[in-house]
């Protein structure tokens, strides 16, 4: 099955989640003002950016901005940085559950091909080509025990899966892709698109390169007006992976978009990483991807297989965190004593 | 502008007498930094902690996701052992101009570092992941954990999925393991001192938040006893790591001298640079950027 005309399966880095401290203290401060044992699912913001340092990759980060803002905090709304370019916002839905036993009884894979029914519609209503963060949505299941302080949680990152598999005919860095006026151009195009408070935040692109080699970045919108024009044109993300040889998870889903809206068999792709917070032409890469699903596959009713619960050390398990130390009042009151 | 409204009258520049920076040249630095260094950006932070002499929206500055490779203490270590001065600190703290003038890596050698393909290679032998301070749920509270990895094999079975990134090469014998720790790096201003101060959250190999104590493995070690100290964020929950500034205006004033000495004449915007380079020496293996390739200030000469 991993064999297609003896191409290589092209295999996607998983994204890897990071929460801070201060997402956990809101939820708490939240679940003891708010929400009460209402268990009703909740919208979410993560955060990522594409790779900007070679040996590590970036993460869907929450942050206390993530959840909902207090009532009385609705006045700084305003200031959720729009258009920061290392903060791109992904929806997300948090099911947190009142009890640990709640927490392991969630149908964990109802509850991600709910997820990828968002994704599978978003796509096909033609709003993820609008607002393309949707197609990175991901999903968190969480128990916080106010008790101890330790928060259980586990997050997925739906992607729809092609089947067979899409194959890989070539992926190579950018910089051997492209001629040096190509590599010059596309990187003063990424730059001006991460520059402009309007695009710095939209994380899936199409870069077309004209005849005479120069290159322009355009929403994923423009794909219908860009096929007039005689030119190349990549799908563009920013990749959260570092790896030499695999692009990250976002991948999936614009693979999944581009054959189901346009019918594409064959894709070029270009997974755009940074260098100190500038394109780099060394670490992004372009590869082409070569897609054949069985016809069917793109009934808009017939939400396609999907995986993304994400591995804790290599295995299919929760994560579990003790804020205890600096949340708990007995031992905050001990350690000031 | 924004500044002048919110700090009223420009204050008198202590810049150079002092090596300080008034609120409104905090503002013009960051902006600076923000602009030439793009992986920095301004945040609001906590709003209940806001601070009403700064601009909302530029409360503190931060860099996040930031890699350490290594542990400065055991970097030093390996810099004695192979008979090198530490330049990193004296009594007088402007042990950081030794090394002025050389990248921050240049202080070990470089290839010690673990490199990709030294991870590849090592994936053939013992694979085992690094244990951490947070992990994942306790044992005994998954009694039904093996049913767990069982029962879900979807992603196993899916040949799309890379399956290797969780784990960590680990070889016993060798200390060639990749320890690649991540830092959040902020920068806010201290209204007492005068000066930026930097905060340290630091997270383990899987992201999981470290322990504040364990911040100091990467805190040069003469620093981790004396400057380095765990307090209250002023923009963020919790506890971090963070420089205590006492000793910053002097000095950045023994830096912004050595400047003059020299015939360049120090620009204010370019102050976070300068203090960057400066606290590189304290933690010298958080790899921030703070690149300075345009001149720090006028050449009078």
């Amino acid at each position: 099955m991993a064999e297609n005309e003896n191409k290589p399966v092209l295999q996607f880095a998983p994204f890897q989640s990071s929460v801070h401290e201060g997402f956990w203290r809101r939820l708490s401060s939240l679940k003891l003002d708010i929400l009460g044992i209402d268990q009703a699912p909740i919208s979410i913001t993560g955060f990522y950016a594409p790779c900007s340092h070679a040996q590590v990759s970036n993460h869907l980060t929450l942050l206390a901005e993530s959840l909902p803002p207090d009532a009385n905090e609705q006045a700084s709304l305003e200031v959720l940085s729009l258009g920061n370019r290392n903060r791109c916002p992904v929806p997300g839905t948090l099911y947190n559950t009142n009890t640990l036993e709640s927490f392991h009884a969630l149908d964990r894979q109802s509850l991600l091909k709910a997820e990828a029914k968002k994704i599978w519609e978003d796509i096909h209503s033609g709003k993820a080509e609008e607002d393309p963060a949707v197609l990175s949505r991901f999903l968190l299941i969480s128990f916080a025990d106010l008790k101890k302080w330790s928060f259980h949680y586990w997050f997925a990152f739906p992607a729809l899966v092609l089947e067979p598999p899409a194959t890989l005919t070539d992926l190579r860095p950018a910089a051997q892709c492209f001629s040096p006026e190509e590599a010059e151009s596309v990187s003063a195009a990424c730059n001006k698109w991460r520059n402009s408070s309007s695009t710095a935040d939209v994380p899936f692109f199409l870069v077309t390169i004209a005849s005479n080699l120069h290159a322009s970045i355009r929403p994923l919108r423009d794909w219908e007006t860009c096929q007039s024009d005689d030119q190349q044109i990549l799908f563009g993300f920013y990749d959260p992976c570092n790896l030499p040889n695999n692009p990250g998870w976002p991948l999936r889903n614009i693979l999944a978009l581009t054959h189901a809206r346009w019918n594409l068999k064959q894709v070029r792709f270009l997974c755009y990483r940074e260098k100190q917070g500038f394109a780099d032409m060394g670490s992004s890469l372009v590869g082409e991807a070569l897609v054949s699903v069985p016809q069917g596959w793109n009934d808009p009713q017939c939400v396609p297989n999907v995986v993304g619960w994400e591995r804790n050390k290599g295995r299919n398990v929760p994560r579990c965190i003790s804020l205890a130390e600096s949340m708990d009042p007995t031992r905050l009151a001990i350690s000031a004593a | 502008d924004t500044v002048e409204r919110i700090t009223g009258p420009r204050t008198v520049s202590a810049f150079k007498e002092k090596g300080v920076l008034s609120i409104s040249e905090f503002v013009i630095a960051g902006d600076n930094l923000v602009s030439k260094c793009p992986t920095w950006s301004w945040e609001s932070g906590e709003p209940s902690k806001r601070k009403s002499y700064l601009p909302h929206d530029k409360q503190y500055l931060i860099t996040r996701n930031v890699p350490c490779l290594r542990r400065a203490a055991s970097v030093e270590e390996e810099y004695e052992a192979a008979g090198g001065e530490l330049l990193l600190d004296n009594e007088d703290n402007d042990g950081w101009l030794a090394t002025h003038g050389k990248p921050k890596e240049t202080k070990y050698d470089e290839e010690n570092l673990p490199t990709m393909e030294t991870l590849e290679i090592s994936k053939k032998k013992t694979i085992q992941s690094i244990s951490s301070y947070f992990g994942g749920e306790e044992e005994e509270d998954i009694p039904d954990m093996a049913e767990y990895e069982e029962s879900d094999n979807v992603i196993e079975a899916d040949p799309a999925t890379l399956q290797s990134t969780y784990l960590v090469a680990h070889e016993p014998d060798d200390d060639n393991i990749l320890r690649t720790r991540t830092y959040d790096v902020s920068i806010t201003y201290d209204k007492y001192y005068q000066t930026p101060r930097v905060w340290l959250t630091g997270y383990d190999e899987s992201r999981m938040l470290l322990q504040p104590e364990l911040v100091m493995e990467d805190v040069s070690q003469d620093h981790a006893r004396k400057t380095v100290t765990i307090e209250d964020h002023p923009h963020l929950p919790g506890k971090h790591a963070s420089v205590h500034p006492c000793r910053h205006g002097a000095v950045m004033k023994k830096i912004i001298d050595v400047l003059m000495s020299r015939g360049v004449e120090p620009e204010v915007d370019k102050y976070l640079f300068l203090f960057l380079k400066f606290v590189a020496s304290v933690i010298p293996t958080i790899e921030y950027d703070y690149t300075m390739d345009f001149d720090l200030g006028s050449t009078s000469h």
